[in-house]
């Protein structure tokens, strides 16, 4: 898309983009890199033709002479760049803790508006987790104090498979017992009869699927279909699987490769989070978001797409 | 959609400055005004009628209240337009309000003259770049300032090196001739440098003269201790790459740890191309790492598929893949998303 000028270049910056988090990198630092290097590239863009003010010039005991003169006050060096950080409204959909990388959703000026329906609709997110095992740490995580050593040599992957999948089964039945409805009852069973539901709240975390997708001793990746979860809970997973396995292990990375239908092939990465991509990327979004409109307004339990 | 800068929170008092040349010559024709208020009623006809007809009332302002910038004042005021004209970003200098009464009290021939001992040494396209960053020269005496310029003179900077460090480094004429004396005796005595890597050392970066001297002590001991470069390979990085006196102490360690320690490089091939250290880290990383996996992580100059470590830091993504990586951009792209 050929950008004409900034006044309509800013027009058009209303909606969702699908941005690549680094890792290392908090999300505030991200808004903020979008924000500037969007002021930057609008700055950059044609400006307006400058106003002109009428001036009445002359003695005022003699004919006075009014003309149109440049006004000096709308120079961008007086006044200030047209497009500062504060003019571009930015916010997430849901927050990625400061080491965890990948899909982050961003809404820009009327867009904040998605996001926020976003963050209600409670998208299923899918992580790819991997871990090191046989040393674990205090903090569960690479940044942590190493403080306990253990043999891996009978860790295999059936092993990993089956207490995988043990760990899905439990964390199903508990997406059972938090949806406020009794277990034994008739309701229950025609709301489980329908497949899985979304919790209540947004304060628990409910995992829905649970895979080792890689196993490399001592590294292995596991992927993690959840809803309400945050970083910290990913590592406890890992360190959970560990002394399961009657050993040790820790948390390498956390990458979300999936948010809802936003897929990380649609992510932008940092070398490309300019204007135009921008631009492109709120198009491709608005697409996605057209296509699965049922998504951002859900009205049952019943966990879809 | 005018932004205004921060500048805004600060309420400038400052109208009185540019309207107290004006205001002197009216004080008498606004006597006469106030006079006509005060006594009569305050209908047009019988103020006409008491003001002498045939009196220019052109440079009567109407009241100026408190202004939060600039803007408001330009239209209105020579200097400020001279300034404009000069192309000084004056939205910059209004973030700090205590320049602002200094800049507007410079009279129009007192710019002139700067102005033209300035354009000597530094060029009209970087002139009002100089005057935005350091608006306090017009404070610093002409007399001073050829003083300053004489003393470089002296010690055999040519004229276009002298034009080159006044403009990279707005504030070096700010300093006086002993700071700046002392301070080129630090880096000649610190670091063993003959007269020429001096002027040589000034001229690539003559911001690092006049630079906190604190930061360049720790950065030093970082780069010798920490990184473990002794004396002469210290002398040889710093004229290479002035900036790393300048960079952040934590920063620098950073990279270097990963350079050394993860990628294995030694401190010779490191010393071979020093600008890797001003990359920032993930750049370094991710091409390392992409390099890994295709198997082209090869960074000895004795053996084939030679890479050169500068490739990692210099360079657009684009080149990097076609030149060292030999692959496709969006192979590349593909796996910066698993990172």
């Amino acid at each position: 898309m050929k950008l004409r000028d900034a006044a309509s270049a800013y027009k058009a910056l209303n909606g969702l983009v699908c941005i690549y988090k680094p890792t290392c990198v908090s999300v505030e630092r991200v808004l903020h890199c979008i924000r500037t290097n969007l002021c930057r590239d609008l700055n950059g863009l044609p400006d307006r033709p400058g106003e002109l003010r009428v001036a009445v010039e002359g003695p005022t005991n003699k004919p006075m002479t009014v003309k149109l003169v440049p006004n000096y006050a709308d120079d961008p060096l007086v006044c200030g760049p047209r497009y500062i950080a504060e003019d571009i409204k930015c916010s997430w959909a849901t927050h990625l803790g400061l080491f965890s990388s990948g899909v982050l959703l961003v809404g820009l000026n009327q867009g904040t508006k998605l996001t926020y329906l976003i963050n209600t609709a409670r998208l299923t997110r899918c992580y790819k987790i991997s871990g090191l095992l046989g040393k674990a740490t205090d903090t569960y995580f690479w940044n942590g104090k190493l403080i306990e050593k253990a043999t891996i040599g009978h860790v295999t992957r059936p092993k990993i498979d089956e207490i995988v999948a043990h760990m899905q089964a439990a964390h199903q039945k508990t997406m059972f017992e938090l949806s406020g409805v009794h277990m034994e009852s008739q309701t229950m069973f025609d709301l489980a009869s329908e497949g899985l539901i979304r919790p209540a709240n947004s304060k628990l975390p409910v995992i829905y699927g649970l895979k080792c997708v890689a196993f490399d001793p001592p590294h292995f990746t596991l992927e993690v279909q959840a809803v309400n979860e945050y970083e910290k809970y990913l590592w406890t997973l890992i360190h959970d699987l560990g002394i399961q396995l009657k050993t040790a292990a820790h948390c390498t990375g956390v990458q979300c490769i999936r948010q809802g239908k936003f897929d990380v092939s649609l992510a932008l990465l940092r070398k490309h989070w300019k204007l135009e991509h921008f631009i492109d990327n709120m198009d491709q979004c608005r697409i996605v978001l057209e296509e699965h409109e049922q998504l951002m307004r859900p009205e049952s339990a019943i966990l879809s797409g | 959609m005018i932004g205004f800068s921060k500048a805004t929170h600060y309420a400038f008092f400052f109208n009185s400055i540019v309207y107290g040349r004006i205001n002197e010559h009216l004080t008498r024709n606004l006597d006469t005004l106030y006079k006509c208020i005060s006594t009569k009623d305050m209908n047009a006809e019988s103020l006409l009628n008491e003001s002498e007809p045939n009196e220019d009332l052109s440079k009567i302002t109407p009241h100026f209240p408190n202004t939060f910038n600039l803007a408001s004042y330009i239209n209105h005021s020579e200097v400020l337009q001279n300034l404009l004209h000069i192309k000084v970003n004056l939205s910059k200098i209004e973030t700090k309000p205590h320049l602002i009464d200094k800049l507007l009290k410079v009279n129009k021939e007192q710019l002139q003259k700067y102005v033209y001992f300035l354009k000597d040494y530094v060029s009209m396209d970087d002139l009002g770049n100089f005057i935005t960053k350091n608006p306090m020269i017009f404070y610093e005496s002409l007399d001073d300032l050829q003083i300053r310029i004489n003393y470089l003179q002296s010690k055999n900077f040519t004229k276009s090196q002298i034009q080159r460090v006044v403009s990279k480094n707005p504030f070096w004429l700010m300093f006086s001739t002993t700071r700046i004396d002392r301070r080129l005796g630090y880096f000649q005595n610190r670091f063993n440098l003959s007269g020429n890597e001096v002027r040589e050392l000034t001229t690539k970066q003559a911001k690092l003269i006049t630079y906190n001297s604190q930061h360049i002590k720790t950065n030093t001991f970082v780069i010798r201790e920490e990184m473990g470069f002794d004396d002469k390979e210290l002398k040889k990085l710093i004229l290479d790459k002035p900036k790393l006196l300048m960079i952040n102490q934590l920063h620098l360690l950073e990279r270097f740890k990963y350079i050394h320690n993860v990628m294995n490089i030694d401190h010779s091939s490191i010393l071979r191309h020093p600008g890797v250290l001003l990359s920032r880290n993930f750049r370094v990383k991710q091409r390392h790492l992409y390099l890994k996996k295709l198997g082209r992580d090869q960074y000895d100059p004795k053996k084939a598929n030679y890479i050169p470590l500068i490739a990692l830091a210099e360079g657009t993504d684009i080149d990097f893949c076609k030149v060292y990586a030999k692959c496709d951009i969006y192979a590349f792209n593909t796996f910066l998303k698993t990172l």
